[in-house]
């Protein structure tokens, strides 16, 4: 510390400026505070500030001053900016002028001292000049002129490590340089992507033989492919020039339409649609709904098995007894066949006075009765198949009607059949006033109703009650065309299907409940499911359309599989299956799976096309049904037979 | 794979040959190894004449080339192969054509006479060669079943001792079978009895092994028994004898019943269209077990050499079951080769891996179980569907149908190969 004894400071600190305030107070007041090197807000809450070299206490200098006396001292003082205060003792100190001078040359990174040279020339000692007295004489090591032991151990280190494969020495250097990909990551979809697509343009054809100057004379054209050539339109020319020959290359002109055809080519070019077409690649599976696979949806009937044969003419109308053990079917040679299913024999013919347009057998089981219509007349059968107890049964209850006192005006007339036509099974025939075109029963067998389609005429429904012999006409006036009815299997509902609509009448309560369009020009069939929810009804428009009651008055699904028109469609009673049959000689069975769940719409999935019936007159299959306990479906055709697919 | 080692050895004591290993193109059929055998047999004595001979390997008919039989049945070719030889059986010969007026429903033959129940409302009985012998007329409608009760021995029914007198049953479409008794030697038949009870027609009917007891099916949802020996009620009717009640009712199918018969005394099986075939105890009327399929059932048979049955359904195939299997819906096997619906099924009552069938597709078809794949022989004489095959103890096939003929063939399996 004696280098600074000729200053007034002692050294630097980072606040330069205070230590040599410090060295100045303790010079002129020599009032040594001796609590030596600590924060003095130590201090803060004390009176005094620290203690003399006696022991005694400095106390701090009464500052009462304010803000407001601060700032009037700040403006009256002269020597205000250079009043500092002594930390160690609180007292005031004011800066001489050379004290003032040292801060401002510090500040400026100067020395202190004015005389101070630092840029006095400097002696270089250990120069690499050998000099005569060198400043040090000691005798040069050993270490520096023999190998160092260190240095080859750590390189015989480094050698066995080569060798060894640990390091790989002169790796080589990668010649490509490394620039990084701005961009790499841009979607090239973006406004800016699209911009870089590169669209090349499309290759000139090279020149053929025909561009020669000597082409072989074959692409030489002759006189009259000159003169189409040359009629021709020039868009529409397989070649845009003529083909000609030249003694040699000398003797060829310039090509007159070569600056023409560099220009087309850029403006091809330039107006070149530069878009890329987006083309979406669907699989067209996929876009097909899926449907479970017919194989999973068994049983359903696949093949042909039996084929009824016996009738001379088309068969109109079939229908199975509700035992499932008897067929009957009626045919335009003016008979009812009756077959036994499992072997297709003809048990019975029974001839009518016309040609059969409907056959209906009565659901109930205690009852025998087959319903036949013809012209203008339904003719209750007893075939006498089945029970014998069922069939006297049923003969007794007809027997057993008694005459009512007040007899009714009624537009039926019902007589019971004598003689011959009792023989053959006729019990009661009923004749109407118009040509009945089909006839149902009702679930319980007592209700049978007939349709006799007329147009604008208000008795084209009627509906007879076997037992008391009565007949009424259900509607006051029937719009349009009825083409056939049905009766609801569970509930008093009546359908009436005419040309385009689909009515259900409630016939307690006397009203229609719904009206169904069937969105097509002409309905032939229709048929209710056993639940009574769903509706299928057949036109001639080739259409099949399925209504759910509790959906909406629109079908649910129309399906279009028939070629030509549909004749006939019919609900299995147990299975979820239902057919249709068509002109087109085929018969489409469809799975069709309707759910107790109101929220689950029904599946149908077509699973078989049936085929066996030969079209005659332009008629295929004219009615199908099913069998009320297989899952076997039997077609009546106009080629004269019926046959059961299994 | 060019060669494979074979042993052959058979059951037959006429056809032996030695025990040694033989190196045999594998590519050879039948034809080549009935030729090696009779090679063989040749070299060994020297009268021995040609004899087609067929082979077995491991229980089933060789029908291709042995390689690929091999490869079928997963049969190691590294090992020595045994093949069995059993001779050739010879085509059913037919015999005769017995012309009916009307469909034939149903056949039973025995060793002397035929007997036939025909859609014309009679049964018929015939001699062998074919010569009507006697035409029972009696039924209101279709019969469309028969069966012998007994045949021309003494009758010991309690109260009636006759000679030489036949029984036989004929179900009808008129919800009545009827018990006829017919002397042979006077050719006289009468009714005994008219069985009643059923509120349908009577489908099939079959007697008991011991001949006492008669269970009968109707098309409705009940099959009953009926006991002609002791008839419970005596009643006269007009012309038709005494009238008979069901002696036991069986009731658990929910459709017409296609085939009832008897496993042995005290068991009963009958086959329904509700897809099942049911067991039944015929002491008690319980039923026993149930086998469940998924088709309609035609037609059953069974066969006490080897204790299977058999079924013909709707869906052409004839399957193979097992009755005595408690969980039910066991398939063994099923033959596949027909087109149409199988209507009859019959066992071989005197081998017990043939059967015959026949089929709405007009053929009748022999089957062997040990080559499931292919009939032995179709029988393609028939112009329409048919309805009823049997077989009878002396080896003639019978087959009925809706072509108003009866066809008999004589088949005569090997002495031999009859007890194997």
């Amino acid at each position: 510390m004696e280098w600074y004894k000729d200053y007034p400071h002692i050294g630097y600190d980072l606040e330069v400026s205070l230590l040599v305030f410090i060295t100045f107070s303790v010079r002129s007041q020599d009032i040594r505070n001796t609590v030596g090197n600590i924060p003095m807000e130590w201090y803060k809450d004390y009176p005094h500030i620290g203690y003399d070299l006696e022991g005694k206490k400095i106390f701090k200098p009464i500052r009462n001053k304010d803000e407001l006396d601060e700032f009037l001292d700040k403006m009256e003082n002269p020597d205000y900016w250079r009043t500092v205060q002594d930390k160690m003792t609180g007292a005031d100190i004011r800066l001489s002028d050379e004290q003032v001078d040292l801060v401002h040359r510090l500040q400026q990174g100067k020395f202190g001292d004015v005389n101070f040279n630092e840029y006095e020339p400097a002696i270089d000692f250990f120069s690499n000049e050998v000099m005569i007295h060198p400043v040090t004489n000691r005798p040069q090591d050993k270490r520096s002129f023999i190998p160092s032991l260190i240095e080859k151990e750590k390189v015989g280190k480094l050698v066995h490590a080569i060798k060894m494969g640990w390091i790989k020495p002169r790796r080589p250097k990668e010649t490509t340089p490394q620039y990084y990909d701005l961009w790499a990551k841009e979607d090239p979809n973006s406004i800016l992507g699209r911009h870089k697509m590169h669209v090349p343009a499309p290759k000139m054809k090279l020149p053929g033989h025909e561009e020669s100057y000597n082409p072989p004379p074959e692409y030489l054209l002759s006189e009259e492919e000159r003169l189409a050539w040359e009629q021709q339109d020039p868009e529409y020319r397989k070649l845009s020039f003529l083909p000609q020959k030249f003694a040699c290359l000398r003797a060829v002109p310039a090509y007159s339409r070569f600056i023409h055809e560099r220009f087309e080519r850029c403006l091809d070019l330039y107006l070149c649609p530069r878009q890329r077409k987006m083309r979406v690649n669907v699989n067209p599976e996929d876009l097909i709904p899926k449907l479970p696979k017919p194989k999973d949806l068994q049983p359903f009937p696949t093949t042909q098995s039996l084929v009824y044969r016996g009738h001379s003419s088309l068969v109109r109308s079939i229908s199975v007894s509700p035992s499932g053990q008897w067929l009957v079917s009626g045919s335009d040679d003016c008979t009812v066949r009756f077959w036994e299913v499992s072997t297709a024999r003809c048990l019975k013919t029974v001839e009518v006075g016309g040609a059969v347009k409907g056959v209906a057998w009565n659901p109930n089981p205690s009852i025998c009765l087959v319903a036949v219509s013809y012209d203008d007349t339904v003719v209750l059968l007893n075939p006498g198949l089945g029970d014998r107890l069922v069939c006297t049964a049923t003969d007794q209850l007809i027997s057993s009607y008694e005459e009512p006192e007040e007899v009714m005006d009624q537009s039926v007339q019902w007589a019971v059949a004598e003689g011959e036509g009792h023989e053959q099974g006729h019990r009661l025939i009923l004749k109407h006033p118009k040509t009945v075109r089909q006839v149902t029963w009702h679930g319980k067998g007592d209700y049978l109703a007939c349709v006799m389609p007329d147009n604008g005429s208000s008795l084209q429904v009627v509906i007879h009650q076997v037992s008391k012999r009565r007949t009424q006409n259900p509607f006051r006036k029937n719009k349009g065309l009825v083409q056939c009815v049905s009766f609801h299997p569970i509930r008093p509902y009546f359908f009436v299907a005419t040309q385009r609509y689909v009515r259900v009448y409630n016939l307690i309560k006397q009203e229609l409940t719904k009206k169904l369009m069937a969105n097509c020009k002409w309905i032939s069939s229709m048929a209710i499911h056993p639940g009574g929810d769903n509706v299928i009804c057949g036109s001639y428009d080739c259409r099949l359309a399925w209504f759910d009651l509790d959906l909406s008055t629109k079908p649910y699904k129309v399906l279009r599989h028939h070629k030509k028109a549909l004749r006939s469609v019919a609900y299995h009673r147990h299975y979820p299956l239902f057919a249709s049959g068509s002109d087109d000689g085929s018969v489409i069975v469809c799975h069709g799976m309707v759910y107790n769940d109101l929220l689950q719409n029904p599946l149908i999935v077509p699973v078989k096309v049936l085929k066996g019936h030969t079209i005659t007159h332009d008629l295929g299959v004219l009615d199908v049904t099913f069998h009320p306990t297989q899952p076997w479906v039997f077609s009546s055709g106009a080629d004269g037979t019926v046959r059961l697919f299994t | 794979m060019s060669q494979v080692q074979a042993r052959f050895f058979t059951e037959n004591k006429k056809y032996l040959i030695d025990d040694v290993p033989f190196s045999i193109p594998a590519a050879s059929e039948v034809a080549d190894l009935s030729g090696v055998i009779n090679k063989l047999l040749e070299a060994k004595n020297d009268g021995h004449k040609h004899v087609e001979f067929d082979f077995l390997v491991r229980g089933q008919f060789l029908r291709t080339s042995l390689a690929s039989h091999m490869e079928k049945e997963n049969i190691s070719t590294e090992e020595v192969v045994e093949i069995e030889y059993v001779e050739k059986f010879t085509a059913p010969q037919p015999e005769e054509c017995i012309m009916h007026d009307d469909w034939i429903s149903s056949v039973e033959a025995d060793s002397e006479w035929i007997l036939t129940g025909s859609y014309d409302k009679t049964a018929r009985i015939w001699s062998m060669e074919g010569k009507a012998v006697m035409t029972v007329a009696g039924h209101t409608d279709v019969v469309k079943d028969v069966a012998w009760v007994k045949r021309s021995e003494n009758l010991q029914t309690g109260s009636l001792v006759v000679n030489d007198a036949s029984l036989l049953l004929t179900a009808s479409l008129d919800q009545t079978i009827m018990l006829w008794e017919w002397n042979s030697e006077r050719n006289k038949v009468e009714a005994r009895h008219c069985c009643r009870g059923h509120a349908g027609s009577v489908d099939t009917v079959a007697v008991d092994p011991t001949r006492t007891k008669v269970c009968v099916l109707p098309t409705v949802e009940e099959d009953e028994i009926e006991e002609p020996n002791r008839p419970r009620k005596k009643q006269k009717t007009e012309q038709m004898g005494l009238t008979r009640t069901p002696l036991m009712t069986f009731s658990g199918h929910n459709e017409a019943v296609s085939s009832v018969l008897w496993m042995d005394a005290e068991e009963l099986c009958s086959a329904s269209w509700d897809h099942t075939i049911r067991l039944w105890d015929a002491e008690t009327g319980e039923q026993k077990s149930t086998l469940t399929g998924s088709k309609v059932f035609n037609s059953i048979s069974y066969s006490p050499l080897c204790r299977r049955l058999a079924s013909g359904s709707t869906d052409r195939h004839v399957r193979l079951w097992d009755p005595r299997s408690k969980d039910g819906s066991l398939v063994l096997l099923s033959l596949t080769s027909h087109n149409g619906w199988v209507t009859a099924v019959r066992w071989s009552p005197s081998h017990e891996h043939q059967l015959v069938s026949g089929s709405l597709d007009n053929v009748v078809k022999l089957w062997d179980t040990r080559s499931c794949k292919a009939p032995l022989y179709d029988l393609a004489a028939h112009e329409d569907k048919i309805l009823c095959v049997d077989w009878t103890e002396n080896g003639l096939i019978l087959s009925g149908g809706a072509d108003n003929k009866l066809y008999t063939y004589r088949y005569s399996t090997c002495v031999s190969d009859a007890g194997a």
